[in-house]
């Protein structure tokens, strides 16, 4: 007995098996998800991770602080200049008291006593880890006649009106503590060119560490509630004109991009039912099959799904877009089936004859049209990023179960007494073009291929260029409120471009210390040489307990009894107020004190108020983990050539340091030559296969040939109604490609293969041309209903692939089959029965 | 950095009161717009002054004298006098202070984003006397000899600068005292005496230093 009738069989006289096994089945597949399904919200995973740029940008997104940090930023319009000024202190309280709120940055923490009074508190670790021979000039300014003299000056100057003298007094009346901060207060620039005031006022920008426990999207949601709660009584107090309360930083997107999947999953897929049942209602008058084939299609992705997650542990959030493309590809094969079923059912067959026809005829195709697609999409493995190769992995083993349940299940949901379709004008219409296209095909032929010609030929020409946005930053929503805020912050406040981040894991401090002492020099050397702008580096926070116990040693040799006792008589000689100079005697008493070698050595951490405002600064440097720490590197023009960041990957790491180089900009520069390889080298591979087996399928040269240049003129006119449409690539909808491939090839197999053995053209042909037709409409509009999603990556698949499908289609219909009527003459009506 | 740039702006807001305005038995707030016009009418442009500094690092009050020149809308020039002169000179752009005791001189950038920019702003828009109603609440009384007026920043950046500037303000609405209360409690008080109205040379508001002398830009740039 042939598969198809054990089928068909099965079908009809065991449904109630196979509705069982399929109870069981979703059943099993349900239990397994449920208990164990894990989606990885990682966008880095549409990356290659063996990138090790990739891998820093990984290291800094998960284990430094600003995962936890929210950006808010008060508008208001020019006439409110000083009222904002008045009120921002009274938001940044506000923002402060929120239990969800751990640390708030609403200026320099230079411009407040509570910074200074905080760096002074840091000053003997800082001191202690000077470098030693800078560490011992500082030191000796404790000799009694420095003291006096630099006293003495200071007073003079005082007299003469220095703003300057009266500030160094004040927090520094020793002298030690300015050269202890040196080194930390050279990283402070950064800041300077981040300012948290807008050049026009217009703007303050407010940094708040959050308390959330977690980065999933549940809780970014969680704490997205509560600070928006907050956003909608933050401005009770404010008298001004309209005051704009923008919120933006990673749980913010987070939040609203795990929202608006919600609602991008509900319109496009009532979108996508809408449309293709019009269709397919169209074509075939009946809904039950159209139901039958929505099962299918589910169960495929469900079974898929369940595969994958046992076959990956941990299945990416993109990867699960694969049912978008598994329905666009399944929906081909339910048309043809329940096409060539009605057209058996025509012939005069049986219900369960016709199930076997349909099966017979077109199980070959199905079969080959899911095995390119499969390969196809398998392909994505090779692209090194974990999301991509998910997602080809997933489309791969779904499609295959497609097939399998839309040649088996599908006739479940066909009734055995069907009324036949009153008039189907489609079959109709189609019959008429196929006479016509198999009678003279020249004058179609000709005209098709002028326009899609000169399609291809714009497709493929330099100009107008394709643009091909290769940053993740494309996947982005850019109608969230998160990003509009974050535009909106960007527009107004003065930024440069993003720094190279260097990051350094040490095994212990004096590891990490001496690593960015190389590298704080080297870069040094860099800067001077003008092949970079600036730097900043951690490496004045980083102890060094080798300098610290050496300088040490030499604090225990300074007489404090005499440096106090010059102190005290330099202020009553000068007419200075001793009350005033209470925190130079502590000082010195701190210092006599961790000279004693009995005494740990004392720790900056430690000494930083935990509520201190420096936190921002130093977390932007050092990791949860204090060994793990990063440095900034600005270039001096923004980093987006391939060359530029192989430049900085071979100039700025020193021998014997391991560092990983990373950041936005530079990762994606590092990663142009793999985002352009990986369409070119795997869609290459794609095509080759695909090439490869249509010929061993048709064993024919010219039907093999136009089958190839029906492929190409389709991606050609493809490409250019993207350019003339200005519609850019970028990493998601460059899958398109594949999937139009694959689809596209599906048409021609469907077409060629009834070709080469019909004997009664308006019956086969005509009778495939019709399924190719509707398949080939629905998968359009269930492509173009992702348009109605907010999410720009999903919008972009989805227009990409119904532009790349309607031209398949249109090639296929227009180009293919009179061009094989061309090629291959054949007669309308030679043998009706023995093609049968 | 804080008190660094409010120092510098001590020195700028105390010219405020060489073209200001008065107080009294409670001036309405009309009359009060009378009398800033009146005397935006007659600014002055020069003045010797004597000031005493109450400052918390010192046991007795600093005193100094000097001459102070001013053109609007943000020119001056103010030389201190005695055993530790200095010279303080804004041309809108940058302000130089130079001590000659010490051949050094300190160079701070104005605009450009500069720390001082906020309140250098609002000060210059007090010594123009534009908008001055919105940059501080004003309370004014006329007294025997002329009228007292209190100053009040509006502005947070302000209020970091000082918390209050008493005026005094003669029968010729030309400035005779003032008082400015700091917010760490230090007091600064100037009094002025021959004051005019005579044109001052663009040249008086240049500076440049001296050859040999030490520069440092204490805010960078």
């Amino acid at each position: 007995m042939r598969i198809s009738e054990f089928i068909a069989r099965t079908i009809t006289q065991r449904s109630r098996l196979v509705w069982a096994s399929l109870a069981l089945l979703t059943g099993a597949c349900l239990a397994i998800l449920i208990t164990s399904l894990r989606l990885d919200s990682e966008i880095f995973n549409v990356l290659p991770g063996r990138f090790s740029s990739v891998q820093g940008l990984k290291i800094y997104d998960r284990e430094f602080e600003q995962t936890h940090e929210l950006t808010f930023a008060l508008l208001c319009t020019p006439q409110d200049v000083d009222k904002l000024e008045n009120f921002a202190p009274v938001f940044a309280e506000k923002l402060r008291k929120q239990p969800w709120c751990t640390r708030v940055l609403a200026g320099s923490p230079m411009a407040t006593p509570d910074g200074i009074r905080d760096l002074q508190s840091i000053a003997v670790p800082l001191l202690l880890n000077l470098e030693p021979s800078v560490f011992d000039e500082t030191i000796s300014i404790l000799q009694a006649h420095k003291i006096q003299d630099r006293l003495h000056r200071l007073r003079q100057q005082i007299e003469g009106a220095s703003p300057r003298s009266e500030f160094e007094l004040s927090i520094d009346p020793l002298g030690l503590i300015a050269p202890a901060l040196k080194p930390f207060a050279e990283n402070t620039a950064i800041e300077q060119e981040q300012p948290l005031t807008s050049p026009d006022g217009t703007m303050r920008v407010f940094l708040a560490v959050t308390n959330q426990p977690a980065v999933s999207a549940f809780e970014c949601q969680r704490l997205m509630r509560r600070v928006n709660e907050f956003r909608s009584t933050a401005v009770a107090g404010w008298d001004g004109g309209r005051l704009q309360v923008l919120i933006t930083g990673r749980a913010a997107f987070v939040s609203e991009i795990s929202l608006s999947m919600r609602y991008d999953i509900v319109a496009t897929l009532l979108g996508s039912i809408l449309l293709v049942s019009c269709i397919f209602f169209v074509g075939f008058q009946r809904w039950l099959p159209l139901v039958g084939m929505a099962i299918c299609l589910l169960l495929s992705c469900l079974v898929a799904l369940t595969l994958g997650q046992l076959l990956f542990g941990r299945l990416s959030m993109i990867s699960v877009g694969f049912c978008a493309i598994l329905v666009g590809l399944g929906v081909d094969f339910a048309i043809h089936l329940i096409g060539r079923y009605h057209q058996a059912r025509s012939d005069g067959e049986s219900h369960q004859q016709a199930i076997g026809t349909s099966i017979a005829k077109l199980g070959r195709a199905v079969f080959f049209g899911a095995l390119t697609t499969a390969v196809g999409f398998a392909a994505l493995v090779l692209s090194g990023a974990m999301s991509f190769s998910q997602l080809g992995v997933l489309i791969a083993i779904g499609i295959f179960i497609a097939g399998l349940f839309m040649c088996s299940i599908l006739f479940l949901f066909i009734r055995e007494r069907e009324t036949p379709m009153s008039h189907d004008w489609i079959s109709d219409l189609v019959r008429k073009y196929v006479r016509r296209a198999v009678r003279r095909p020249a004058a179609i032929l000709i005209c098709s291929s002028a326009v899609l010609l000169l399609l291809t030929g714009i497709g493929f020409s330099p100009i107008p260029p394709l643009r091909f946005e290769a940053s993740t930053r494309s996947l982005q929503p850019k109608n969230i409120r998160a990003n509009q805020a974050l535009e909106e912050i960007m527009h107004k406040m003065p930024v440069r471009w993003e720094p190279v981040l260097a990051i350094v894991h040490a095994a212990n401090s004096q590891e990490l210390h001496d690593a960015w002492q190389k590298l704080a020099a080297h870069w040094k050397e860099l800067q001077t040489a003008r092949k970079i702008k600036s730097f900043f580096t951690p490496v004045a926070l980083c102890p060094s307990p080798n300098w610290m116990q050496r300088n040490r040693g030499n604090l225990s040799a300074i007489n404090f009894q005499a440096a106090r006792q010059a102190l005290a008589q330099t202020l009553d000689a000068e007419g200075f107020n001793p009350d005033a100079f209470g925190p130079a005697f502590a000082l010195l008493d701190d210092l006599q004190r961790v000279a004693d070698p009995r005494v740990p050595l004392p720790n900056w951490r430690e000494q930083l108020s935990k509520s201190s405002s420096w936190w921002f600064l130093v977390d932007r440097y050092f990791a949860q983990d204090p060994l793990l720490t990063t440095g900034f590197v600005t270039t001096n023009q923004p980093v987006s050539t391939h060359a530029q960041s192989q430049a900085l990957k071979r100039d700025l790491p020193v021998e014997g340091v391991p560092v990983i180089l990373s950041g936005w900009t530079y990762t994606l520069a590092d990663l142009l030559p793999w985002s352009h390889r990986q369409l070119l080298i795997i869609s290459a591979l794609m095509a080759i296969f695909d090439v490869s087996l249509l010929a061993i399928l048709y064993r024919d040269l010219r039907l093999w040939l136009i089958q190839i240049v029906t492929l190409a003129i389709g991606i050609g006119a493809m490409i250019a109604s993207m350019k003339l449409l200005h519609i850019n690539l970028n990493l998601l909808n460059v899958l398109s490609f594949r999937l139009v491939l694959a689809i596209g090839v599906d048409y021609g197999i469907y077409i060629v293969l009834v070709w080469q053995k019909t004997r009664d053209v308006e019956h086969d042909v005509a009778g495939v041309i019709k399924p190719v037709l509707l398949a080939g409409l629905t998968a359009v509009s269930g492509f173009a209903s992702l348009a109605l999603a907010r999410n720009p990556s999903l919008t972009g698949l989805g227009i990409a692939c119904a532009l790349g499908i309607f031209w398949s289609l249109v090639a296929t219909v227009f180009f293919t089959l009179p061009a094989i009527a061309a090629a291959e003459p054949k007669a309308w009506r030679e043998n009706k029965c023995a093609s049968r | 950095m804080k008190i660094l740039i409010r120092k510098i702006l001590l020195i700028v807001a105390g010219l405020i009161c060489l073209t200001s305005f008065a107080k009294s038995a409670q001036l309405s707030d009309s009359e009060v717009k009378n009398l800033l016009v009146r005397i935006r009418e007659n600014r002055i442009t020069q003045a010797d002054f004597q000031e005493q500094r109450v400052i918390h690092l010192m046991k007795k009050p600093v005193a100094s004298s000097g001459k102070v020149w001013f053109q609007p809308p943000n020119k001056f020039r103010r030389e201190v006098e005695g055993n530790s002169p200095s010279l303080t000179v804004s041309d809108g752009r940058q302000l130089w202070i130079y001590y000659p005791n010490f051949k050094s001189a300190e160079r701070y950038p104005l605009g450009k984003r500069s720390p001082l920019d906020s309140t250098v702003a609002a000060i210059n828009s007090a010594l123009n006397l534009e908008n001055i109603e919105n940059t501080f609440q004003i309370t004014a009384a006329k007294v025997d000899g002329g009228y007292e007026l209190t100053l009040i920043p509006r502005t947070a950046s302000m209020k970091r600068i000082f918390q209050k500037l008493d005026l005094h303000i003669n029968d010729n609405l030309q400035a005779e005292r003032t008082e400015m209360l700091l917010p760490n409690g230090d007091r600064i008080v100037t009094t002025y005496s021959n004051q005019t109205r005579a044109p001052v040379p663009p040249s008086t508001f240049e500076f440049s230093p001296p050859p040999g002398a030490e520069v440092a830009a204490p805010l960078g740039q």
